[in-house]
């Protein structure tokens, strides 16, 4: 008998397994590593940058494909100057030839250089992974100094036009500037940053506000549709399946078909607001911040108050008729029987339809991307809106992984709250 | 149930399924109207004296819309397959295998289906760059399993428990394997509920937007919901074309929701509802 329990729990360890796995590595290590990524300045756009470095790095390439024309030209340079600027240049030679020795003292460094100066002697293009070399701090900084003074040097000398080739040298000069390759880990200072934006609190606002006006408004309406269509009558199906279609299309779909609705020349619905006096012009729907902010609102009830109202209809139809009886018997007014029976027993599902509706809420991303970008003067521009545009319009991938983990740490809470008042009912085993 | 419906039910009824249906109907009025009747005073009419449909053929010939639905479906369709097949077996193992750590893992399940997308999108985007899988199908399955899989296991568990254990007992008597019981006792039992859970992953993987969007960006790789989305120009925005697609889109779903509503809803409310 024990041994069979054994076995059955190692079946069951088996069989979880590739699930747990795959959760793991597609939804758990991803957020890990954005709270990573939010650490860093981390930007596609700039080659210094786009890649995670916690240490001073070499870019070989980019070292070898100045450094040794830059010494070249250099040395043809000092052999047809005289006096003061051949000192000078001299200088320069020495200060140069000094730290590319001092780089080269570290082994490592010194066989990854001796392989790139081949490929690129081949002009062949070396991979990504070995033409980055980590180097001491030290030396980095040495380099790094060494490099600016020379292009320093070169462009007083050039600008005064004592050099033959002056223009071929500061543009070497130029090129060895970026070789050098600082650890672009930041710490807390894009959180820092972001808690002192005015962008940040308006998109949370935006956000809060988007989140708490549309789940009430669908809860209140939900709840009625509910109640209303809570018992036997013909067509049910059709309507049930009705109530479905808003909930199953896509909403990004959905949201362009709002935006044909609301568009301030041609928009059926924008008109009709008009002529009921909602609005005071058609185009106020979507080109002032207030009308825009409805806009995205209505479509959202729209689109899930029929869903809000499935989860609640479900709930009502568990409670046993013969309460009811009972209270009506006792001479319970319907109102009296909607606080002390229908909402006590509702009460678990309501706490669980909100939960998943907050949740999706404050996720909001396809309908306010597509119905309005944001705009008008990011007035709709929640908080993954933000995220998003940070991280790939501006490339920003450290501010956007940032914003992305505030948004988490937000959901985290929210949930946290809620399950709170819900007990562990939703995970425990209903045997 | 006890309660009979009056005729003012019926009327608010009615109300009620018409302003819901009212976005879809006008889109459906505006799909056959000609260009010049979709701007100007024309616009707010009903009915177009001259149908066409224009805005259907342009949809297909100037568009690669059929590409958008094919790749749609694939990526819909592969999703689902997979994530069901892995999650139906860690949703036998929780909902029928007596084993310690059982409610962790239900609740990882259920706080991985809570992740916000946009906290994963940033290494996920660096992964199937690195691995040069934006613009195939693979680069939109692998992040599709994310919200994917935790909803059918979370699905599957509440199916698995409704099947009686009785039959578990008896075979367990006869003799047979854990294993045994599952193929030939739970699985023929729960293929509605694994139906149920394959509409809803699919659904969900079919309407995804966020992934889509920044993952697969050419043409040809681009999903239905970006597709429409980009039919919009920089200065214009191709109403009858936008209209015609959402029309073509709907009306599958308008036939598997008929089809299919009971399920849907008994998926839809299985995780919420004591019984």
């Amino acid at each position: 008998m024990k041994n069979e329990k054994k076995s059955e729990r190692r079946l069951a360890y088996i069989l979880v397994a590739p699930s747990l796995l795959l959760i793991l590595a597609v939804a758990i290590w991803p957020v890990i590593q954005s709270f990573y990524f939010s650490l860093f300045d981390y930007r596609l756009n700039n080659p210094a940058k786009s890649a995670l470095h916690l240490d001073y790095n070499l870019n070989l390439e980019r070292y070898l494909e100045s450094y040794p024309f830059l010494m070249n030209t250099l040395k043809q340079e000092i052999s047809q100057a005289t006096g003061e600027k051949k000192e000078q240049l001299t200088s320069l030679q020495e200060q140069l030839q000094q730290v590319d020795e001092e780089i080269r003292a570290d082994k490592e460094v010194a066989k990854r250089y001796e392989q790139i100066d081949e490929i690129l002697n081949n002009f062949e293009v070396p991979s990504e992974e070995i033409k980055i070399v980590p180097i001491d701090e030290q030396a980095a900084q040495h380099l790094t100094k060494t490099i600016s003074e020379t292009k320093q040097t070169l462009k007083t000398l050039n600008e005064n036009g004592q050099l033959k080739q002056g223009d071929k040298l500061t543009g070497l000069a130029n090129g060895l500037s970026g070789a050098v390759i600082e650890p672009n880990f930041v710490g807390l200072a894009h959180y820092k940053n972001y808690f002192s934006d005015t962008r940040l609190w308006k998109a949370l606002w935006n956000t809060t506000v988007f989140t708490v006006i549309s789940v009430s408004i669908e809860l209140v309406l939900g709840l009625a549709i509910a109640l209303l269509i809570n018992k036997a009558f013909f067509g049910r199906g059709l309507v049930r399946a009705t109530i479905l279609i808003p909930w199953a299309i896509p909403t990004a779909v959905s949201a362009l078909m709002w935006k044909f609705l609301y568009d301030g020349q041609n928009g059926i619905v924008a008109k009709y607001f008009a002529d009921m006096g909602i609005i005071n012009n058609m185009s106020e729907l979507l080109t002032t911040g207030a009308g825009a902010m409805f806009a995205v609102i209505f479509s959202d009830v729209w689109k899930t108050t029929p869903y809000m109202a499935l989860l609640l209809l479900a709930g009502l139809q568990t409670i046993p008729s013969s309460l009811y009886e009972a209270a009506s018997i006792d001479g319970a007014t319907k109102w009296q029987q909607f606080v002390k029976i229908t909402l006590p027993l509702l009460k678990s599902s309501i706490l669980v339809a909100l939960l998943f509706r907050t949740l999706d809420a404050f996720r909001v991303f396809d309908l306010i991307f597509v119905l309005t970008g944001g705009g008008p003067a990011n007035s709709t521009e929640t908080i993954s809106i933000l995220a998003y545009k940070v991280m790939f319009s501006q490339t920003n991938f450290g501010g956007g992984s940032a914003l992305a983990v505030i948004v988490f740490i937000c959901v985290a809470i929210i949930s946290t709250i809620y399950i709170k008042f819900l007990g562990a009912d939703l995970i425990s085993d209903r045997k | 149930m006890q309660k009979k419906a009056g005729p003012l039910f019926y009327v608010f009824l009615f109300v009620f399924v018409f302003l819901v249906m009212f976005p879809f109907l006008w889109i459906l009025l505006s799909s056959i109207k000609p260009l010049s009747e979709l701007f100007g005073e024309e616009a707010f009419n009903w009915f177009t004296s001259h149908p066409t449909l224009k805005s259907y053929v342009s949809v297909f010939v100037n568009y690669p819309f059929l590409k958008y639905l094919w790749n749609s479906t694939v990526i819909a369709t592969i999703t689902t397959v997979y994530t069901v097949f892995v999650a139906a077996f860690a949703a036998y193992a929780i909902a029928r295998l007596d084993f310690k750590g059982k409610s962790i893992i239900l609740g990882i399940v259920l706080s991985v289906s809570m992740f916000p997308q946009i906290a994963t999108i940033s290494p996920i985007y660096m992964f199937v760059k690195k691995f040069e899988l934006t613009n195939s199908y693979l680069g939109l399955i692998i992040p599709y399993t994310t919200f994917a899989l935790p909803l059918s296991i979370w699905l599957l568990v509440t199916f698995f428990r409704k099947i009686p254990f009785d039959l578990e007992e008896a075979a367990k008597m006869d003799g047979a394997t854990p294993l045994q019981t599952y193929f030939k006792v739970i699985l023929p039992l729960a293929v509605p509920g694994i139906f149920t859970t394959s509409i809803l992953v699919f659904i969900a993987a079919w309407n995804e937007f966020l992934f889509a969007l920044t993952i697969n960006t050419a043409e040809n790789y681009k999903t239905v919901p970006v597709g429409i989305a980009m039919f919009q120009g920089q200065y214009t925005i191709p109403w009858g074309e936008i209209s015609a697609a959402t029309v073509i889109v709907t009306i599958p779903l308008v036939i598997m929701v008929l089809l299919f509503q009971r399920r849907i809803v008994s998926g839809l409310t299985s995780g919420s509802v004591k019984e």
